[in-house]
């Protein structure tokens, strides 16, 4: 199953807080689509799935000053 | 040669914003996720900079000044300045990047920043500064009070740096995300991939370093500072004082133009409108800064990198209570949004 998070207009740390509040409601293999334009959460979000192991299985800008990343719970 | 400060601070607006330097992030995430990494980068950049300080100062190149140390002021300024940049969503240094990344909130935060640190230092509210800041014990640094070298300090502050950045290059289970490259060479490298936090450290470390004589050969004996020169730049623009204008004023103009270089060039600026409750935290933020940092002597900068780079009371005091201000601001309003519940979603989204 994939669910979007949109998070556009949230300043830091927020995308971040709501993407653990949404991996929290996923199970196994299920994945996690957060668009974002807050640029600390270019390294943030990375950083967190890297910590916790979860697969990112797609990252990228979308236009000037937004991105969006998919981050797989494992 | 003030130009020199312009200089500077283009170069170290450029290297925040992609570094994405934050320590605001740093100090909130200790008590909001437990989360050291930004924190512990934060002490490599001290290490760097006492290194390079007490290396300068020993071949007589700039010469440090024994400060009595103002703990009444920094305890209370720390407190407010910490609390403060959680609201405005960045410290002083962030909130001029930011607003160099083009986010609307950070304008006001920065505008009433700078506004009320002209209150606090030049204005109105100068005489109880002054007076809060007369509070003072002996003995402003620890080298100074325990009678050792600052050498000392400084092998001990760079063995905990180190050991620190190990223990954070050993903590990722996969290797981090990167966005697909679209540039190559030095194109890549200074507008597009990702900075490690540690390396950043250690640039902004040794930019810091070079600031000192830059700014001493100015008649401006100190280093890297934020607070001072806003409300300086503040001044002259209400007054027309040219008096005002120094190495540190052509500092954080060059911070504000840098940061807008880096991100014009990596395609990370754009004028980024937030919704109310933002706009007005924004400004309580600002001007919980202002009034915080001219107390505590100094923001984020010039007290938590600066202060604390020379072993002073008041850098690591003023940077404790502005953690625990942090603290207490980011556990009563950091919390996800009630509505948050993602939609399940089947398309990808339109721009």
């Amino acid at each position: 199953m994939k669910q979007v998070l949109e998070t556009d207009g949230l300043v830091c740390p927020f995308p971040l807080v709501e993407a653990k509040e949404a991996m929290d409601g996923l199970t196994g293999g299920d994945e996690l689509v957060i668009n974002f334009d807050c640029t600390q959460a270019t390294e943030a979000i990375p950083q967190w799935a890297a910590e916790n192991g979860y697969p990112v299985t797609h990252f990228d800008r979308v236009t000037d000053a937004s991105w969006t990343i998919t981050v797989q719970k494992a | 040669m003030i130009i020199t400060g312009l200089v500077v601070g283009l170069i170290l607006g450029f290297v925040f914003q992609r570094g994405r330097f934050c320590v605001t992030g740093a100090f909130r995430d200790l008590t909001l996720t437990g989360n050291t990494r930004w924190f512990s980068a934060l002490i490599v950049l001290v290490a760097v900079h006492s290194i390079g300080l007490f290396l300068l100062n020993s071949f007589g190149v700039i010469t440090l000044e024994a400060e009595p140390f103002p703990w009444l002021a920094s305890i209370v300024g720390g407190l407010v300045f910490g609390f403060s940049m959680v609201f405005a969503g960045g410290c002083a240094t962030g909130t001029y990047y930011r607003a160099g990344e083009g986010l609307v909130g950070s304008w006001f935060a920065l505008i009433f920043y700078a506004l009320f640190s002209a209150v606090m230092k030049l204005g109105p509210g100068a005489e109880f500064t002054e007076g809060i800041r007369s509070i003072t014990l002996d003995n402003g640094s620890l080298p100074a009070s325990m009678g050792l070298s600052p050498w000392v300090f400084v092998v001990v502050i760079s063995a905990i740096a180190v050991w620190l950045t190990v223990h954070h290059a050993r903590k990722l289970k996969t290797p981090m995300a990167a966005l697909p490259p679209r540039k190559t060479g030095l194109a890549h490298l200074f507008t597009e991939k990702r900075w490690n936090p540690f390396a950043t450290a250690v640039v902004i470390g040794i930019i810091a370093t070079v600031a000192w004589p830059l700014s001493a050969a100015t008649g401006r004996n100190s280093g890297l500072g934020i607070t001072t020169p806003s409300a300086h730049l503040t001044g002259y623009l209400a007054t027309g004082d040219a008096e005002l204008i120094d190495w540190g004023v052509m500092l954080v103009i060059g911070i504000l133009v840098g940061s807008l270089i880096a991100a014009k060039a990596s395609g990370e600026f754009r004028v980024r409108v937030p919704d109310q409750a933002t706009i007005i935290r924004s400004i309580i933020g600002g001007i919980g800064m202002g009034v915080g940092a001219a107390i505590a002597g100094g923001c984020t900068v010039g007290n938590s990198m600066v202060s604390t780079a020379q072993f002073e009371y008041q850098g690591w005091v003023a940077t404790l209570f502005m953690i625990v201000g942090a603290g207490v601001a980011a556990k009563a309003t950091i919390k996800p949004r009630k509505s948050s519940a993602p939609a399940p979603a089947a398309e990808s989204r339109t721009v």
